[in-house]
């Protein structure tokens, strides 16, 4: 059975309200019912005690003058005329019978001792009524009378039945008015709850949740909002620096770069040649990571442009293949294909980027001689260039995660350097390109892909 | 005490006393019961302006003038005092309230019925008697004391009987 705890407050709600008209009504109907047959009751031994009345006043003169048939004419009238009361009698002041009648087999009617005169007594379903004869101020006999309470095992079965009959039509309309309500409370949660999950998916922390109650999920959610308006204002403020940090570095940064590259080429003392050309490789390094947070800073802010013209990405590949070999002489990179000049339309510059950035990210997750292998395939619309690797791999639960903003995998070693930018950078560019970046599980390693249209010039045009 | 017991047998006591198997004391004392009952039930008009109320036996050695007496002693027929008269002379039929023709009576029942003034009631225990003009008449029905009534007769004398006492009269013409 699911506890109270696990439900969901939409539930909660709806057993809460449910619950508690339920109890209400089953309390209004007892008391409904206990006042009835009390009222019942009542009514039963006010009836039974004026004909035990009018029965007294008319026997007078039968015991005056003893006649038990008159009497006994008497109780059979009155059998006919009230068939509830099974049992009637007429005692003598000694309390001997004068005349009765009672079902076949059953006693003689015998009034408990401790009965008064004029009493009534409850049994399960019958009602004993005694009441006395008196003729000029002299008390001569004494009627006694049982009658069925037939109408109350009726009058309760049917209070039962309306009851429940009322309070399933009731739990109904409670359960359709919950229904109503908590919706009005649990959607604008569910909304919030939504929002969020949205929110830490994406990123886009700017847009506020409007809500137009005035409770404490009103103000849960201006909560929210305001920590909302925080986080982005953070945000910016995060990008704003990145954009100038980078920029700022980028200057002086190509002024160093300038410099070592002229020692480099002015040393000629081997031992010192050799600090020079390690300083060059960290400047070179270092202008890759500042232009990185470049690229971030302009996607962020919209002004990364592609400069689009048709070229040959078969020959770009190559290229790619040949630098990343040059700089990781462990690893062969092998192309694995028979494609010759594939035409693409897009930013060359860019997409080599993009090339750069997966060979780079095969041959520093894949430590050690490993193989790297590219494939260019084509189709009638797309080209996809799958780059694979035999490495240490990505698990599966962060393949959703890996083209995010900082992203690192979880297995990254300290030794593996980067800021987690270039794979954001590489899916912002394939979608300007109009094309797919996308990760394959494989047994061992990884295989990056990227697929981009190809298009004519005209359809480019059109486009 | 007698009385009391009386009136306790003859009132209260209703568990089928079968007239036959009492003796002749028994009879009496039922019947002087019955008289005072039946007095009970009668609507006595305007007739009586006297202060008493005076129940004439006639027949002077019947059984039921002694139980007559004890109820007389201490009870009262419409607010006045019961006085039992025995009737030797037909003059004084007149005066009575109630004439109880007993069994013994020496009197024709026509030179009764001819001397009666209005608002008298007639009580007989002989068998027809009712139907030949008493108001009420004594009989034994299946061992038990019942009485005729004669309506017609109670209506000219000018008396009225309660329904609750007709219910349990056998009624003659």
């Amino acid at each position: 059975m699911l506890s109270f705890k696990n439900m969901s407050i939409r539930k909660k709600l709806i057993l809460m309200q449910v619950f508690t008209s339920v109890l209400v009504l089953v309390i209004m109907f007892l008391i409904f019912i206990i006042t009835d047959v009390k009222a019942y009751k009542q009514r039963k031994v006010d009836s039974t005690m004026s004909i035990a009345q009018v029965l007294g006043t008319n026997s007078i003169s039968v015991i005056q003058f003893q006649d038990p048939q008159a009497a006994m004419e008497m109780l059979n009238q009155l059998h006919s005329v009230s068939p509830s009361i099974i049992q009637a009698a007429i005692l003598n002041s000694k309390g001997e019978v004068v005349a009765q009648y009672a079902p076949e087999g059953s006693k003689p009617i015998k009034p408990p001792a401790n009965m008064r005169d004029s009493a009534h007594r409850f049994t399960d379903s019958t009602l004993m009524v005694t009441y006395p004869i008196i003729s000029a101020n002299e008390n001569i006999g004494k009627i006694i009378l049982v009658s069925k309470l037939v109408e109350l095992k009726k009058t309760l079965r049917d209070n039962y039945r309306f009851a429940i009959i009322l309070i399933l039509v009731a739990v109904g309309f409670t359960f359709i008015v919950a229904n109503v309500i908590q919706g009005y409370i649990s959607k604008r949660l569910l909304l919030l709850v939504n929002t969020m999950k949205k929110v830490h998916k994406t990123g886009n922390y700017s847009t506020p949740l409007i809500d137009e109650g005035n409770d404490e999920i009103t103000t849960l959610i201006n909560v929210y909002n305001g920590m909302m308006e925080q986080i982005s204002e953070n945000v910016k403020k995060k990008d704003e620096f990145i954009g100038i940090a980078s920029h700022e570095l980028k200057t002086p940064l190509t002024t160093i770069k300038g410099y070592v590259e002229m020692l480099q080429m002015m040393e000629e003392d081997p031992a010192k040649k050799q600090f020079v050309d390690s300083a060059f490789k960290n400047v070179l390094k270092l202008e890759d990571l500042v232009k990185d947070l470049l690229d971030v800073s302009k996607i962020e802010s919209g002004q990364l442009q592609l400069e689009m013209a048709e070229f040959d990405i078969s020959q770009l590949v190559d290229e790619t293949i040949a630098s990343a070999q040059e700089t990781s002489a462990n690893h062969q990179i092998k192309r694995n294909d028979e494609l010759k000049e594939v035409m693409i339309y897009g930013d060359r510059k860019r997409i080599e980027q993009v090339m750069i950035n997966l060979l780079s990210n095969a041959v520093k997750y894949s430590p050690g001689e490993k193989e790297v292998i590219v494939t260019l395939e084509k189709n009638q619309h797309d080209l996809t260039v799958r780059v694979r690797d035999f490495g240490l791999g990505i698990p599966e639960e962060e393949h959703e995660y890996i083209f995010d903003r900082f992203y690192r995998t979880k297995g990254s070693s300290v030794h593996i350097s980067g800021f987690g930018l270039g794979l954001y950078i590489c899916r912002d560019i394939i979608k300007r390109h109009g094309g797919k970046i996308w990760i394959d599980s494989m047994d061992k390693g990884t295989r990056f892909n990227f697929s981009l249209p190809i298009l004519t010039k005209t359809q480019q045009a059109e486009k | 005490m007698i009385l009391k017991k009386l009136l306790f047998i003859v009132l209260l006591s209703c568990t089928g006393i079968h007239v036959s198997a009492q003796d002749a004391t028994q009879e009496a004392n039922l019947k002087a019961a019955f008289i005072y009952n039946i007095a009970k039930y009668i609507d006595w008009g305007g007739y009586n302006n006297r202060n008493e109320f005076i129940i004439g036996v006639v027949g002077n050695s019947s059984k039921v003038i002694i139980p007559l007496q004890e109820i007389a002693k201490n009870r009262t027929i419409a607010n006045k005092r019961i006085v039992i008269v025995t009737i030797d002379n037909l003059a004084q039929i007149k005066d009575c309230d109630i004439v109880f023709i007993s069994k013994e009576s020496p009197f024709s029942l026509s030179s009764i019925l001819s001397r009666l003034a209005p608002g008298e009631l007639t009580i007989s225990e002989s068998k027809g008697y009712a139907s030949r003009g008493t108001d009420f008449n004594f009989v034994i029905v299946d061992q038990r004391l019942k009485f005729e009534a004669n309506l017609k007769a109670i209506s000219s004398s000018g008396l009225k009987a309660g329904s609750q006492l007709l219910k349990l009269a056998i009624i003659t013409d």
